[in-house]
């Protein structure tokens, strides 16, 4: 991930990298490479851009923000909401100080326009909303910290599907309510769900409904909208990857009958994106917050601890997953 | 607000081969190819020689494209396929009146709904790009497509757009230098202006072109559907295409060589697609239908082809834009 953000400052520019921190360090290295999270602050950067596993995220950002730093955090924002809180309350003590997580998939073109069309009013109100992403769980599966769920909190529901949950959020807003399975099928040598299912309604009768999955055996974004007027799709995500294909939206309205009902399958306009422009935009948004004061729109601490209590929702709903997983997190499993 | 073009494809159930034939019978063409030669032949009627009218490359260095009446050429620098000799603007307008006089009414029941699947196309594409783009569009203007499409205004009212219209239709007096368009973008301003087909019909494109924008707010937009000289059904068939009508098709624009000419008038491209559903029945329409008419590889893939791969093909045309119509929405 480092890297990748690494490119896009460049490309952006106003960004001079003084220094890395990795867990070892690289004699071809064009930059300062250290080992010890300390030392970078012997370059006396403006600026940290935070890529660690989940449970030194929150310490790592408290300590940025004290030293009166500006924090750009990879997502998720922590294990839990109270990682989340911890750094709200460094965030509130340097009120002049930005902070923003790594929700890049708000940034995504497919995405943008899907929420452009919601916002205009051109599809109606909206009914419900269906998220698929998925993949194949990956080499090491096991031995990954991902997988470790006192490291990172969780598996693929809080490593993956947050990001599905975070574009729910910005469509319709919180969801009280939560039903969900979760549940551990291939990689049953570690204590963290394989695959999630959340069905959800906000106050405003939204219904969500969300697979999250690590055995899936392809890799699959969709997500879908429906709305009184008509549906916007978007199938695949353009990712550094590359492996969830190209970007895809879908959307029609209704053509209605004389008696004023819809007739079914619409025209649809198909609408393909092949360039991932999501980093560069993200990194423009916190460029133009730290040089120009701009507010962050995607990935505030708020829109993080949202989504982080609506992931704990979704663990908590499944009374078998839940008492499981408090076991695995004290080290009890 | 979007950044760069984007290149829609429209997917839509395929119509079958029985929907081409009536779009353009063979007595159509023949009226159409009667009053052309009237035309060519009525000493009050004016006509200039004219280069491409997309990219004004010189007519020496293009391609034959038809000598039966009139010649026409297609540019070997953009493809557009072109009317070499054009009658002044007056009499074109005035022999399209009487031709819209002399046209049964629109039919009724199956056609009809066919038809207004087009305007809700029409209307569904302008509330689409007017959301994506993040600009309302509460004032259109229309200019002469309503005189095509009696049931356009009708169907504008009925489906309940909540924006205001405007139908220029197409007239005797007062179009002289597209004056009546003129007036209108003058008096009112409005936020878009519909071209639907009209492209293909004007003697000088380039000028109505000219007209529109030079008498609209910068970042109003113009919806133009047009057809397309880089449509497979052109590029198989050249001049047998059933859709070439001459006195219809004085310009028949490639997307590239569309896309020069608004450059070049100083607006800027911010979609474009080739959304036709007919290449492929149409294609397939004319080789089982008409012995004796072998290509290479085309009319054995379309003889056998059923409805479904019919349907593949016409879709990776629109993803290449391909296809023998094109929809361009422009910035001013
Ligand atoms: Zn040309």
């Amino acid at each position: 991930m480092g890297q990748i953000r690494h490119q896009a400052m460049i490309k952006h520019g106003g960004f001079e990298v003084v220094a890395a921190c990795d867990t070892h360090t690289d004699p071809n290295a064009e930059i300062p490479v250290v080992t010890d999270p300390m030392r970078v602050y012997d370059y006396d950067p403006d600026v940290i851009f935070c890529c660690v596993p989940n449970n030194m995220i929150p310490d790592v950002v408290c300590e940025a923000l004290d030293r009166g730093k500006h924090v750009f955090s990879e997502k998720p924002p922590g294990r839990n909401s109270d990682d989340v809180r911890k750094m709200q309350a460094a965030e509130a003590r340097n009120p002049a100080l930005v902070l923003k997580f790594g929700f890049n998939h708000r940034f995504h073109d497919a995405i943008e326009d899907a929420k452009r069309l919601i916002d205009a009013g051109t599809m109606g109100d909206l009914y419900f909303m269906r998220g698929v992403y998925g993949k194949a769980g990956g080499a090491n599966y096991a031995q990954n910290w991902r997988n470790d769920p006192a490291k990172s909190g969780g598996g693929i529901l809080i490593d993956q599907g947050i990001h599905m949950l975070d574009l729910f959020l910005m469509f319709a807003s919180d969801f009280p309510n939560v039903q969900s399975v979760v549940q551990r099928k291939f990689w049953t040598d570690v204590p963290v769900e394989d695959n999630a299912f959340a069905l959800m309604r906000n106050d405003n009768g939204v219904v969500a409904s969300l697979h999250s999955s690590a055995t899936q055996w392809q890799h699959k974004f969709t997500l879908e909208l429906y709305a009184r007027g008509g549906f916007i799709s978007v199938n695949g995500i353009l990712s550094a990857s590359g492996t969830y294909g190209t970007e895809v939206l879908n959307v029609a309205l209704n053509r209605l009958d004389k008696d004023g009902n819809p007739i079914p399958n619409p025209e649809s306009q198909e609408i393909r994106y092949t360039v991932d422009r999501s980093w560069d935009k993200e990194i423009t948004e916190f460029y133009e917050a730290v040089v120009n004061g701009a507010p962050v729109k995607c990935g505030t601490s708020q829109q993080a601890l949202d989504v982080m209590l609506l992931v704990e929702r979704i663990y908590a709903a499944d009374p078998a997953w839940s008492e499981q997983r408090t076991a695995a997190i004290a080290g009890r499993w | 607000m979007v950044t760069g073009m984007q290149t829609p494809v429209f997917i839509d159930d395929l119509p079958d081969s029985s929907a081409v034939g009536s779009r353009k019978s063979e007595r159509y063409r023949q009226v159409r190819n009667r009053a052309l030669a009237e035309m060519l032949l009525d000493e009050a009627v004016t006509w200039h020689e004219r280069p491409c009218p997309a990219c004004g490359q010189d007519r020496a260095s293009s391609r034959n494209f038809s000598q039966a009446l009139m010649p026409f050429q297609r540019c070997s620098a953009c493809n557009t396929i072109y009317a070499a000799r054009v009658p002044d603007q007056r009499h074109l307008d005035q022999e399209r009146l009487q031709m819209l006089s002399d046209l049964p009414p629109e039919p009724a029941d199956s056609a009809k709904s066919t038809r207004e699947f087009e305007f809700v196309s029409i209307l569904n594409w302008l509330r689409l790009t007017e959301a994506r783009h993040g600009k309302p569009l509460n004032t259109v203007a229309e200019y002469r497509f309503s005189s095509q499409a009696p049931s356009l205004p009708q169907t504008v009212e009925r489906i309940g757009s909540t924006r205001d219209w405007t139908f220029l239709p197409l007239s005797d007096s007062g179009s002289a230098n597209f004056g009546d368009l003129r007036d209108h973008l003058q008096a009112s301003s409005p936020d878009a202006v519909l071209l639907y087909g009209e492209m293909d019909r004007i003697a000088e494109p380039a000028q109505l072109l000219r007209v529109v924008r030079a008498n609209l707010p910068r970042g109003s937009l113009v919806f133009i559907a047009t057809s397309c000289a880089d449509g497979l059904e052109y590029e198989i068939l050249g001049a047998d295409s059933p859709s070439f009508v001459p006195l219809d098709r004085l310009n028949i624009f490639s997307v590239g060589g569309f896309s020069a000419l608004v450059e070049e008038l100083g607006y800027k491209a911010i979609e474009i697609s080739t959304p036709g559903r007919l290449d492929a029945v149409i294609l397939q329409k004319y080789f089982t239908e008409i012995e004796g008419s072998d290509v290479p590889f085309w009319s054995g893939f379309f003889r056998s082809a059923n409805k479904d791969r019919l349907h593949d093909l016409q879709i990776l045309l629109q993803r290449s834009l391909r296809s023998g119509v094109m929809r361009f929405v422009l910035e001013t």
